[in-house]
């Protein structure tokens, strides 16, 4: 699975083009076109007290989105790439939707969720909406630090954990692709804490023997498309054990496979990638379940 | 009927802005929404002229007239780019393309940046059909 074509999501807050100057990289792997999309959510335009919809709001906002686009477009055409570009008045998530149907991008990069913690107990954050209807991968962009640089490399050091899950393949099968961008890969799988209760020392060895030993076989895999790669086999809370090894490692960027939970199970009981995704300082590339 | 002419622009605004000074000439406009629809309605309509935008959704401008300019069968339909994008990054797009793939293209015949007055519009229309 090639990275050919990405949807670029911005609302130009967190999202601009030092971020998207970071993918670039991605054009030694195939990557050839970019289209942008701002989208101008309703109530910035609509049905403001005692205004109604505000018209000349609607063309200001899209005008000024124009100009940015333009600009940004301009470098990219300058480097032979393909652009495209959607500007707006809508509903997030629906139009996110309908731009991957009309353009079969193989990735989507967005910024952070904007919302608070307590809208998000109640609505989801835009980034779970995403993640859990969306048929395409999704990167899911942070600056690294408090001074909002952005890695020059997104995929220096990427960490791939692992759950052996379908949508884990997937995310095999991409970073396979990715083999003259990637510079070194770690490559992790959390071995759950119950796994272990036994008590005997042999057993909880073989358990990290095996883990190691499959991880071991992926590493080689990717070792035959030209990609370095290291395993590592952690044990505890998933989602403490990646982000653990995301900073031991100083990962530029962490891969995960979508959980196939239930929305409801997921409301209940969380997603460690959506978590991940929602709450890390790390970009998070997701990788959705087979459908 | 006037010569038919095609616009290709995604932007409803510009559209209509160029399909009234169209009309209020005497030419026959027709429209498209994004490079691909843009070139299904070259390919079925035959225009005389396209004014053709650069950045639009679903293939922009830049392919587009790469597809023209290299095809037998369309080359000698007459282009009007009419578009944001500075000239300068068009032909330097149209450079490195040229470079990868190793087809040299004409330049466009005109080149219009947005805004332009409609008789600007209409004077490079005429240049190019009259």
């Amino acid at each position: 699975m090639k990275i050919k074509k990405l949807l670029f999501v911005t609302k130009f807050e967190s999202l601009c083009y030092d971020a998207l100057h970071s993918l670039l990289d991605l054009r030694k792997s195939g990557l050839e076109h970019v289209v942008f999309l701002n989208v101008i959510e309703r109530e910035k335009v609509s049905m403001r007290r005692g205004k109604g919809y505000v018209k000349e709001d609607e063309i200001r906002l899209k005008e000024m989105a124009n100009i940015r686009f333009i600009d940004w477009a301009e470098n990219l055409f300058e480097m032979g790439m393909e652009v495209g570009a959607y500007i707006e008045v809508a509903s997030l998530i629906p139009k996110i939707l309908d731009v991957v149907e009309k353009e079969t991008p193989d990735l989507i990069v967005i910024g952070r969720s904007q919302k608070g913690k307590l809208e998000q107990l109640y609505s989801r954050s835009d980034i779970t909406e995403l993640t859990r209807r969306s048929p395409v991968p999704i990167l899911v962009f942070k600056h690294l630090a408090e001074d909002k640089m952005v890695p020059a490399k997104l995929f220096e050091r990427p960490l791939f954990a692992t759950s052996w899950s379908n949508s884990s393949e997937k995310a095999v099968s991409c970073l396979k692709e990715l083999g003259e961008v990637i510079g070194e890969l770690h490559l992790m799988h959390v071995v759950d804490e119950k796994e272990l209760k036994s008590t005997d020392t042999h057993k909880v060895q073989s358990v990290r023997k095996n883990e190691r030993n499959r991880l071991e076989d992926l590493c080689r895999e990717f070792a035959q498309k030209g990609i370095s790669a290291r395993p590592h086999v952690y044990v505890g809370d998933p989602e403490t054990e990646i982000l653990k090894a995301a900073r031991e490692y100083q990962a530029t960027l962490i891969v995960l496979g979508f959980s196939d939970r239930t929305a409801l199970a997921e409301r209940w009981l969380g997603s460690i990638s959506r978590n991940i995704a929602d709450k890390s300082m790390f970009p998070c590339l997701l990788f959705p379940v087979k459908k | 009927m006037g010569k038919k002419i095609l616009v290709v622009d995604d932007d409803p605004d510009v559209r209509s802005f160029v399909l009234t000074v169209l009309e209020e000439n005497q030419y026959t406009p027709m429209v498209a929404c994004d490079g691909v629809e843009g070139l299904e309605v070259i390919q079925k309509e035959m225009p005389d002229l396209v004014i053709l935008d650069v950045l639009m959704p679903r293939g922009s401008g830049i392919r587009l007239y790469r597809h023209l300019k290299t095809d037998d069968a369309l080359k000698a339909i007459p282009v009007i780019m009419f578009t944001g994008i500075a000239l300068r990054s068009f032909l330097k797009s149209q450079k490195v393309l040229e470079a990868f793939k190793g087809e040299k293209i004409p330049e466009p015949d005109i080149y219009l940046e947005k805004p332009v007055e409609p008789q600007e519009l209409v004077d490079a229309i005429r240049k190019k059909l009259d």
